[in-house]
């Protein structure tokens, strides 16, 4: 049966870089249409390295993920803590509320916001745009470590502040390496979670700062055009480039010999 | 700390730390969240303006015009749909969480990155890769062609529909799992195994209750986002059956009534946080029944 | 666990950073102050062409940052909540009225213009907007069918063809309330512009009607479904899209039907309360010129609204392709699809039942 869930989890992996694979083949294909394939081409690289203001719409998003993602990673891990690990008051009030933004319909949520944020005074730009972000991937981050805190066996950290650590020690030494992977798990998801949202970005962006989806989106109507398949392709190449450098080297070190982290 | 104390193991009584720690959240939630929910609540009352603005005012007409089959049956539609897609995910993502939790440490995060890299390219970009896999012109049509079966385009189709929406939440389906299912004591198996239990048995009895919370997370972070999703229903399922989602953007936009918007919206939320609410109370009971199971096993 | 894989993380950011990074391009965070030499414009995607713009800063110095929307009502809603930071904005024809409503759009002072009677007779004094007072149009386009001989079999020539059970599962509509309406009050023998309550009614029992043999609603890639004959005929508009669809596959054309035809057409509007009044009549007096009208349909294959800039185009196939400029004898009956003030209510209610029926 472990054997059975293997092949099926391969196979889901398989599923996730299906349209990835035809995404890169398609970015070569010299037709303008996409339900024909009629020969090789670098072209469409050409036009969009060409196409300043996807690349500026690619460098907003960019921005705009990691530092969105960042701030909702330690405040989630900030609100995931308090919750999980003390007894606080009005705690079914908060697990509810961090969920709102998960049950609004984003458009709901993106119509509000713009109206607070004018009422406010504050004019939509970056600013806007990382607020109405971080209300959005804040649910996903404390929720991802929510549950890699409460099912974290207690005893390993009473265990260090019985032995006399302080809780900053505590934090760094036992807890944080516990959860990294989770930490990570929790940015990563909050990162791709922003850099793809279209709605909310509808309306918070401001003068100068679409995002790469709020740009695509918006060329729908005159259709989608192949070089945005071969952003994909270069954004999914280079990321894996990196990935395959670093897990090789720790693969090669692994092999090598024991390393002292097990 | 022992399970016959009334807290949960391991909760520490509450002092100034865990409030602070709670500031910054509570910011972004009365200001971020609560404001702007109140801004729709009061909106749902509101007299529309044929303009697209709103007039204030106090009506329940807004409530009233939702009293509607056209609405109850798109709104039944979704939550079946939600609740496919909640499920397939959830079931598919444990697989896969499961798949990744129980590789080499060195290699877990290697494999969690590869579950997220798809999405970083475009949403759109991706649902139009599936739309041309799935076309007439692409690889299976062409291939069920060659084999001389009459195959037509998958798109649009309830297939299409499903596949790519599992597509779309798949990733936050195994995040929450796994960071749950990381944290359980790899021992536990072994002595799962030790103990001659099978693979159904160690997962009925260990790894889905210990990841009990992950697989919540999962749940409500698939169901409760497909009722808002629009683009989907559209591109590959032929827009025929809107989702609410699609309603309420309609509504936002080409109606530009924000009114009726915001009440049909409220209607959703109530909805929402009441099945949530509910859910976390049966959660809270199962995982406290579960709690001390796991502490036994 | 290593310490390299925490850095994975970063890198895997890294790279995508670094890609953006690629991006030259001044930086666009200033909110425009009183005339500092800059001008934003939020507009379509695709119908502001680059070479265009970059014309544009060359000559006059200006530094121009552009934004796109995906509809109209995103642009008001935005435009509506105040302080939006804008100059110039791109709305279509309905979308002149509803702004021209709420008090969006500064008048434009006729006087400042030039170049002004390049424009085709039909966007002078449109119905939209009478005397230009508020909008000089830019692109323009219709919406007619656009369907595969191979598929059909046989020439189409109007909306009833649509209704035509032979080709149940490859109808498509457009998803959008007020295009659909088009094809349905027109089928009808009505008028696509009637605020009539009798006349909606009936369009809306004739779309219901057809809603059996649709294979779909669909804006976006119907021009790709009738490519590979998944859709044998579908309501579509002109421009990009279409004409892309003509140009690869030589069995798809694209019509104006005989019921009936109706135009579109999207304007630079000068926003209420800009602080770059200036720099706003040079982007419109610059988009009168007819050499750079010609970079609408050589860049972004849509229809200029210039008249001199027609014989300008380079390609002059463009020119002749009714996927982009419908030819003038098929508009002889056409109008623009207006905004329909309270009759707005009769389309929704017929278009929510249509929808989830």
């Amino acid at each position: 049966m472990d054997r059975l869930t293997s092949w099926i989890a391969r196979a889901v992996f398989l599923f996730l870089y299906l349209p990835i694979a035809a995404l890169i083949v398609y970015s070569f294909n010299s037709s303008e249409v996409s339900y024909r394939f009629d020969g090789f081409t670098f072209r469409w690289y050409a036009e969009l390295f060409a196409d300043r203001m996807l690349l500026e719409a690619l460098r907003t998003s960019a921005v705009v993920g990691v530092i969105a993602a960042l701030v909702a990673t330690v405040i989630g891990f900030l609100t995931a803590f308090a919750l999980v690990r003390f007894r606080v008051k009005g705690r079914a009030f908060f697990v509810g509320a961090i969920l709102i933004p998960l049950i609004v319909p984003e458009i709901v949520l993106g119509v509000s916001l713009l109206t607070v944020f004018s009422t406010a005074g504050i004019p939509t730009g970056l600013l806007t745009l990382v607020l109405g972000h971080v209300v959005i991937t804040l649910p996903l981050a404390t929720l991802v470590l929510m549950g890699a805190m409460s099912s974290l066996d207690p005893s390993l950290t009473e265990a260090a502040t019985d032995l006399g650590a302080s809780p900053w020690v505590t934090f760094r030494r036992v807890l944080f390496p516990l959860l990294r992977p989770s930490i990570l798990a929790a940015f990563l998801l909050s990162f791709t979670t922003s850099f793809s949202n279209i709605v909310i970005s509808t309306f918070t962006a401001g003068v100068g700062t679409t995002t790469l989806p709020l740009r695509i989106y918006s060329t729908l109507r005159t259709g989608l055009t192949p070089e945005l398949n071969a952003l994909g392709t270069l954004l999914v190449v280079a990321t894996l480039g990196v990935i395959l450098a670093v897990g090789v080297s720790q693969m090669r070190r692994i092999l090598a010999g024991p390393t002292t982290t097990p | 700390m022992n399970a016959s104390s009334s807290a949960r193991p391991g909760r520490i009584a509450p002092s100034a730390a865990g409030y602070l720690m709670l500031l910054p959240a509570l910011a972004v939630i009365v200001l971020l969240v609560i404001v702007p929910m109140l801004v729709i609540a009061r909106d749902s009352f509101a007299i529309s303006d044929p303009l697209g603005g709103n007039l204030g005012g106090f009506t329940l007409a807004n409530y009233e015009k939702l009293i509607d089959p056209v609405y109850l049956k798109t709104l039944g539609y979704s939550l079946g749909m939600a609740l496919l897609n909640a499920v397939v995910c959830t079931v598919v993502g444990y697989i896969v969480a499961y798949y990744i939790a129980t590789r080499r440490a060195s290699l877990q995060p290697v494999l969690l990155v590869l579950v997220i890299i798809p999405f970083l390219t475009d949403f759109l970009v991706r649902t139009f890769a599936w739309i041309t896999l799935l076309g007439s012109g692409g690889p299976f049509i062409s291939l069920l062609r060659a084999l001389g079966v009459d195959a037509q385009s998958l798109v649009p189709s309830q297939l299409a529909v499903t596949l790519s929406l599992l597509y779309a939440f798949l990733p936050v389906a195994v995040f929450p799992i796994y960071a749950a299912m990381r944290s359980i004591d790899p021992s536990l198996k072994e002595a799962a195994a030790d103990l001659g239990a099978g693979w159904w048995q160690t997962h009925a009895r260990i790894f889905v209750p210990l990841s009990a919370s992950g697989l919540a997370s999962s749940v409500m972070l698939t169901f409760v986002p497909t009722l808002g999703v629009f683009v989907i229903p559209v591109l590959l399922g032929g827009g025929k059956d809107p989702l609410v989602g699609n309603l309420i953007v309609t509504l936002f936009t080409e109606f530009r009534n924000e009114p009726l918007g915001a009440a049909l919206s409220m209607v959703v939320l109530i909805l929402m946080l009441a099945s949530v609410a509910g859910a976390g109370l049966l959660l809270r009971n199962g995982a406290r029944r579960n709690r001390s199971l796991g502490k036994d096993a | 666990m290593n310490k390299k894989v925490l850095a994975l993380g970063a890198l895997t950011l890294a790279s995508a950073t670094v890609l953006a990074g690629c991006s030259a391009g001044g930086d666009a965070s200033s909110t425009g102050a009183a005339g500092d030499g800059t001008l934003s414009i939020y507009a379509w995607a695709g119908e502001i062409p680059d070479s265009a713009i970059e014309g544009f800063e060359k000559e006059t110095g200006i530094t121009v940052t552009v934004d796109t929307f995906d509809s109209n009502e995103t642009m008001i809603s935005k435009l509506a909540a105040g302080n939006s930071g804008y100059d110039v904005v791109e709305p279509s024809q309905y979308a002149v009225q509803l702004m021209v409503d709420r008090d969006l759009v500064a008048s434009i002072d006729q006087s400042k213009l030039e170049g002004f009677d390049n424009l085709a007779e039909k966007f002078v004094d449109p119905s939209f907007d009478p005397g230009n007072e508020h909008s000089i149009p830019w692109a323009w386009g219709t919406t007619g069918i656009l369907y595969n001989e191979a598929c059909t079999g046989a020439p189409v020539t109007g909306w009833k063809d649509m209704w035509n059970p032979a080709y149940t599962g490859k109808v498509y509509m457009l998803d959008n309330m007020l295009s659909a309406y088009i094809a349905g009050l027109q089928v009808n023998g009505l008028s696509a512009t009637t605020t009539d309550e009798g006349d909606i009614e009936k369009a809306t029992d004739s779309l219901l009607e057809q809603k059996a043999i649709l294979g779909g609603y669909n804006s976006t890639n119907y021009a790709d479904l009738v490519g590979t004959g998944d859709a044998c005929i579908a309501e579509a508009y002109s421009g990009t899209t279409s004409a892309t669809a003509v140009e690869n596959n030589p069995d798809v054309k694209y019509i104006i039907p005989e019921e009936g035809g109706t135009l579109w057409t999207d304007s630079f509007s000068i926003v209420k309360g800009t602080a770059n009044e200036d720099a706003a009549y040079q982007w419109l007096n610059y988009t009168l010129r007819p050499e750079v009208a010609a970079l609408v349909t050589d860049d972004a294959s849509l229809a200029s609204t210039n008249e001199a800039a027609l014989p300008l185009v380079a390609d002059q196939s463009q020119v002749e392709n009714p996927a982009i400029y419908a030819p003038a004898e098929s508009l002889k009956n056409s109008e623009f699809i207006v905004d329909p003030g309270d009759a707005l209510a009769f389309f929704q209610d017929g278009w929510t039942r249509v929808r989830a029926s």
